[in-house]
């Protein structure tokens, strides 16, 4: 737990979904009820796969993150779902150009969970298939 | 012509009833995966939350040996073939046919997200290729035009596809 999250500071959630051909940012409070931002890749590129982009991800995030410090809000806990187009890393490169761009906006951030769903239905892959 | 395809996909996205028309309509044999998964044994454990066999990938390798034919599973796309079909729908609707299936909650819930976030296709596409995948969306279609697509895709007639969907708005 970092310095200023025991001082009192107030602390938000940022959920990063980041699909084949998209990138969602929403910054909710810490119980995860009230949104205080939301932003997708359609808003901020025109052209359908560039929404997935690592630079689609980082101008959604430097515009949420003014809301978000607007807001009260000075640091982030976040929580990646998704793929994001690359499999090998995680998170991939859209989530990774999220948390950046929201820590160079001057916000903390704190533990990143990767909470991307498993596809199943009385079988499923193991954990270390997606290679 | 394809001799290896799989069709893969989110539960619930119509990969057994639409491999089983392709299957009576070519001369291609049918592997529905997760029946023999369960029936050979071909899982290292089970996962107790999701009520599911984590498949033993290479145990499943060996047992497919020189397969050939349709392979259905949404676990198809981690075994080697010509080409890969995804079938992709709308989480709203996969949750209805899923439903109607009697899935638990959590299941139908865990598998509607996947799907809005292309967990599959993109696996798909990582082990594949842009070139090799056909995206099919089957929303609001019923298995028999879907099952014309799969047979387009075999014989050359459509052009590979992906990222015809976006289905972040769910979300
Ligand atoms: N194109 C479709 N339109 C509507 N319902 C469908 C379609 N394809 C399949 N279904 C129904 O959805 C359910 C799941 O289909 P199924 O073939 O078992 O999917 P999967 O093998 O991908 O899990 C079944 O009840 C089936 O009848
Ligand atoms: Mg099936």
């Amino acid at each position: 737990m970092s310095e200023s999250e025991n001082s009192g500071a107030k602390w938000g959630i940022a959920h990063v979904h980041a699909s084949f051909n998209n990138t969602l940012i929403t910054i909710t409070d810490q119980t995860g009820a009230e949104t205080i931002a939301k932003s997708s890749g359609g808003a901020v590129v025109k052209q359908n796969r560039d929404e997935a982009s690592p630079y689609a991800a980082m101008q959604m995030a430097e515009k949420v993150a003014e809301e978000v410090k607007a807001a009260g809000i000075e640091g982030l806990h976040v929580r990646v779902r998704g793929p994001g187009g690359n499999l090998n890393k995680s998170p991939g490169p859209g989530a990774q150009a999220t948390i950046r761009a929201l820590a160079r906006a001057g916000l903390e951030i704190g533990r990143i969970e990767d909470v991307t769903p498993i596809p199943h239905d009385g079988t499923r892959a193991p954990k270390n298939s997606r290679l | 012509m394809t001799r290896r395809l799989v069709i893969t996909g989110t539960p619930g996205t119509g990969k057994t009833t639409v491999s089983d028309l392709v299957a009576a309509r070519t001369d291609l044999d049918v592997i529905h995966l997760n029946d023999a998964i369960r029936e050979e044994e071909l899982f290292t454990e089970r996962d107790a939350d999701r009520d599911s066999l984590v498949a033993d990938v290479d145990a499943v390798a060996e047992w497919l040996g020189e397969w050939d034919g349709i392979l259905d599973s949404h676990l198809a796309h981690l075994f080697d073939a010509d080409e890969a079909v995804v079938l992709r729908c709308h989480p709203e609707e996969l949750k209805e046919r899923l439903r109607e299936r009697d899935e638990s909650e959590a299941k139908v819930a865990e598998n509607a997200e996947s799907e809005a976030l292309d967990v599959i296709l993109a696996e798909t596409v990582e082990r594949f290729g842009e070139e090799s995948v056909y995206e099919i969306d089957t929303t609001d279609r019923p298995p028999e035009s879907v099952a014309d697509d799969v047979i387009a895709a075999i014989e050359g007639e459509m052009d590979p596809c992906v990222g015809t969907v976006d289905f972040i708005d769910y979300l």
